[in-house]
């Protein structure tokens, strides 16, 4: 029987894990309730408490605004992601959130705001990359800097992306002129298990945890097919069977774990305080990633191309009692859109990529808009790209108009979803941004133009409320440590460059 | 905007009775009934003359004509105009707001020389490290016109693309070809169009791991070529010890002629000016491909009349040799007189048909739309000395055209009609074939590897 995953949300318990012990298994427990009370923390869920799971989220989110002013900008277009095209439409931000989106009759404000004419500009939500390396593959390219994958075992589910973010990676700055204002960072695809994912802010830190998107849930990077079975073949999976093998073992393997701390958890209730401490789980870190998606506390996400082998990813779901949220690079999900729809599914795509290899063979230009023709259908575009995640608009552009080329009647208004609203429901963002409404986070882009042309340009991009880049503002352009200094003032490095 | 204008023979009549795929109806370009021309049936036979009516005409060679049209005959154009009378007997493109373009001409891929990237049996687009032949190697040796590369960019509106073969172990690369893109088995426009040279980072690898090691080898190998040239009898061939072969040497000879440009592939400014220097000393006919930093060198670069071919999204520094990478490149370059042309690297012979987009965002980014529309024709053209046969909209000229539904350089636009040489071209795919095959997933009464088939 199909577990109902997905109800008990991993999410508000990531809410407030940040407030949790960073490590209880090294903490004694008179400590660690010290350290409970302190933080405000209380035994009010299976995952907190001196004696309760590993922690979600040790390295928490240390983000913060940065400040704002109270900003009208109005006479725009305003794609809202949620359906809507508003023309001659305000919106107005403060205090980081938004505060009202509509024409500009529906929009009030008061008098000493700081007003900006959107007279001929678009303005989107902040636009999202669900599929990213940057900072774990930075520029410049070196041996130094490339610490996105772990190609030591098809296992690795233990490796966490955000211990090899570079948050110097020029990459950021590039993709903020863009429109990115969040985005998702993924370990590479030579693993089965590639390790759990991370989802930032695009607003420079020091350190990554000043970059994590607060709340978010991490996620698993897996993978199908060619890579995982192409790297290890002394020791196998050297088939596409033997990957499913793999994988089959480790579910077996996270489920006895999970049984595990959930006796265990069971114990403690019934004991009460002290009880049970020597018959705590001994922590393994690979397990704990697979668990974790059993608790639905991780989101699944599967870098799979041909569609036959997205539908055995279903099946094996279902066998083991966990969701797959989306299917990265899913190539062929134009062929196989009914069954991602039936299972609420999503399908993060490129517009164009295609014959890098043998299972990207199959590309067709209209595999998002079919994957979004399907009743409850979910499409995604990503970049994977360095280069990709600067112009996500136009790839969405791109895929919109080979779907209106087959008579599918999707606008930019349903199309700015795919890079807006989607990402954000599969990384569990959705509450706080994704689209412009009414009390979500102020991430907001203003374009010179309509951003599914390819001469529109991110003029202006708040996050959170504060303007983060102006393309006319040379003081709000981020340059990271890597490229200050390295030429003379006629180029600096930046976001604009 | 769809071309009802045009009374077309449906093929896929009986098969789902679904609204008609653009690409698909154009597929069957040849068998397009002009209605100047309804009296005769016989559609089958290609008529050897085309009358392109009423576009916006794009010549690159002078101004943009409004309301134009385009006369071809035997391949070639034979008028271009305002108020032009259709040749009896020909074939009447209606291009009422349609834009008219010379074809795309994608100026440094390897079309034709790969199928599946990471399939190595499908690969020739290099020999690996330990193969003993470099500047010997030649594209024609394994161009296949069948690649389904060919019509994916066709479809997208590439006429001509230059392929360029690589080796893995050497600085100089072989002989590239210029192709067209009608697939078809005498599709070779011009062997032995290019020689290549990689320098920069990935030369230094191929050469001691130093940039030292590189030119060292360059200079000594254009010596060893002279001398062979002069004295081709007389050579000492003991003097290379092994680095390299007379038949490498005797393929460098076109380029020490200046018969064919030299591709050097670079990006650092401080090797720019060496480039500069090479060309100076040597006197050779050079082009440079990547050039990340070749607008801090635009001036010298204009001044030495060297072309450039540049990706116009490169802006980050992928390398250390790329750390003033810009958006701005082309503008720049374009701005102080340098010939500028696109590529899209790496294994980008896929997408071709993306050169469109970049060209568009350099747009964006500073340059004027006519010079982006050069940079994707006759630029090209000019730089394989073969702007005298095609890259514009003249008479005389190879005719080469693209009709599109509306601004080439949007990510709306698409071709309508592509022509090379003369002759509408299918714009049938396997991708468009397969989208055909599952855009209705509904079970039908066999198995959808029966669709298509009709």
């Amino acid at each position: 029987m199909k577990k109902k995953l997905g109800v008990k949300s991993g999410k508000s318990e990531q809410r407030s894990s940040h407030k949790r012990p960073r490590y209880i298994g090294a903490l004694t427990s008179s400590i660690m309730v010290l350290f409970l009370a302190a933080c405000g923390g209380g035994k009010n869920s299976e995952t907190d408490g001196q004696y309760g799971r590993p922690a979600l989220d040790p390295y928490p989110s240390t983000y913060k605004a940065y400040p704002s002013q109270t900003t009208l900008i109005s006479g725009a277009t305003i794609l809202t992601a949620t359906g809507e095209q508003i023309e001659d439409g305000s919106i107005l931000l403060r205090d980081g959130k938004i505060v009202s989106v509509g024409t500009a009759k529906q929009v009030k404000a008061p008098r000493d705001v700081l007003r900006i004419d959107g007279e001929g500009k678009w303005i989107t939500p902040g636009i999202i990359d669900m599929h990213s390396h940057l900072g774990v593959y930075p520029s410049p390219g070196t041996n130094s800097t490339a610490d996105g994958n772990e190609i030591t075992d098809p296992n690795t589910a233990e490796v966490w992306a955000e211990h090899s973010v570079w948050p110097q990676d020029p990459g950021f700055t590039r993709a903020l002129a863009g429109g990115i204002t969040a985005l998702h960072i993924l370990p590479g695809s030579a693993n089965l298990f590639g390790g759990r994912t991370v989802s930032l802010k695009n607003v420079p830190g020091r350190t990554v945890q000043e970059m994590k998107f607060p709340g978010a849930p991490h996620g698993l990077k897996m993978a199908c097919g060619e890579n995982p079975k192409r790297v290890y073949k002394s020791r196998g999976p050297s088939t596409r069977m033997a990957n499913f093998s793999h994988y089959r073992k480790a579910w077996i393997e996270a489920h006895a774990y999970n049984e595990k701390w959930k006796r265990y958890e069971k114990k403690i209730e019934k004991g009460g305080e002290g009880a049970g401490k020597a018959d705590r789980p001994k922590q393994d870190l690979k397990l704990d990633t697979l668990a974790g998606v059993l608790e639905g506390d991780i989101i699944v996400n599967m870098h799979c191309y041909r569609g036959d082998e997205m539908v055995q990813v279903l099946d094996m779901a279902e066998e083991f009692g966990y969701e797959v949220n989306a299917f990265h690079h899913a190539t062929e999900a134009y062929k196989i859109a009914d069954y991602l729809a039936e299972k609420n599914v999503c399908a993060a795509v490129w517009a164009d990529w295609w014959g890098f290899k043998l299972e990207a063979y199959d590309t067709v230009g209209a595999n998002a808009a079919l994957v979004h023709a399907q009743e409850n259908g979910c499409a995604i575009i990503h970049s994977d790209d360095e280069f990709g995640i600067q112009r996500l608009n136009q790839e969405a552009a791109k895929a919109m108009d080979s779907g209106q080329e087959i008579g599918l009647d999707i606008q930019p208004k349903d199309a700015i979803a795919w890079i807006t609203a989607n990402p954000a429901k599969v990384m569990r963002i959705d509450e706080d941004t994704g689209t412009l409404e009414a009390g979500k986070m102020a991430d907001v882009v203003v374009w010179s133009g309509n951003p599914f042309s390819v001469y529109a340009q991110a003029e202006k991009v708040f996050i959170d409320g504060a303007l983060m880049y102006d393309r006319y503002d040379g003081a709000r352009s981020p340059r990271t440590d890597f490229e200050i200094g390295q030429y003379d003032n006629q180029f600096t490095g930046g976001a604009g460059q | 905007m769809k071309l009802e204008i045009f009374v077309t023979q449906n093929f896929f009549q009986g098969y789902n009775s679904m609204n008609v795929y653009k690409n698909l109806t154009l597929a069957l370009g040849m068998f397009i009934v002009a209605l100047g021309f309804s009296g005769k049936a016989e559609a089958q036979e290609k008529p050897t003359t085309l009358a392109i009516m009423n576009g916006q005409v794009h010549t690159i060679a002078g101004s943009v004509i409004d309301e134009g049209d385009v006369i071809i005959e035997g391949g070639r154009i034979v008028a271009v105009g305002v108020n032009l009378a259709a040749p009896s007997g020909s074939q009447i493109i209606d291009a009422t707001g349609k834009i008219v373009t010379p074809g795309i001409i994608a100026p440094f891929s390897t079309l034709g020389l790969t199928e599946v990237s990471a399939v190595s049996e499908t690969n020739d687009t290099r020999t690996d490290e330990k193969f003993t032949l470099g500047a010997a190697l030649d594209a024609a040796d394994a161009y296949n016109p069948a690649s389904s590369l060919i019509a994916v960019n066709r479809a997208g509106g590439v006429t001509r693309a230059v392929s360029v073969p690589e080796s893995s172990g050497f600085l100089f690369g072989g002989a590239a070809i210029m192709i067209d893109l009608s697939g078809q088995n005498n599709s070779v426009t011009k062997h032995d169009i290019a020689r290549s040279l990689q320098l920069g980072v990935r030369g230094a690898n191929r050469a001691g791991g130093s940039r030292i090691g590189a030119w060292g080898i360059v200079r000594e190998m254009l010596d060893a070529a002279i001398a062979y040239a002069n004295d081709p009898v007389g050579y000492n061939k003991d003097q290379s010890e092994g680095r390299y072969t007379i038949a490498d040497l005797k393929s460098l000879g076109g380029v020490l002629r200046v018969e064919q440009p030299l591709l050097v592939r670079v990006n650092r400014a401080s090797d720019i000016r060496a480039v500069i220097k090479l060309k100076n000393d040597y006197r050779l006919k050079l082009v440079i491909v990547g050039g990340s930093e070749a607008w801090r060198e635009a001036k010298a670069l204009a001044a030495a009349n060297i072309p450039v071919i540049l990706d116009p999204f490169f802006n980050l520094p992928a390398e250390f040799e790329d750390l003033s990478a810009s958006l701005k490149n082309a503008a720049f370059l374009d701005g102080a007189g340098v010939l500028i042309a696109f590529y899209n690297p790496p294994s980008g012979s896929h997408n071709l048909r993306l050169l469109t987009q970049q060209a568009g965002n350099a747009v964006a980014n500073g340059l004027s739309f006519q010079a982006a529309l050069a940079a994707l024709t006759l630029n090209p053209a000019t730089i394989y000395g073969l702007d005298s046969e095609m890259g514009s909209i003249e008479v005389g000229k190879i005719a080469d055209i693209v009709v599109w539904d509306t601004d080439p350089l949007e990510l709306s636009s698409d071709p309508e009609v592509v022509i090379i040489n003369g002759d509408i071209q299918s714009l049938q795919n396997r991708q468009n074939l397969l989208l055909q095959r599952y855009k209705d997933l509904q079970r039908g009464d066999l198995p959808f590897a029966y669709r298509g088939g009709e």
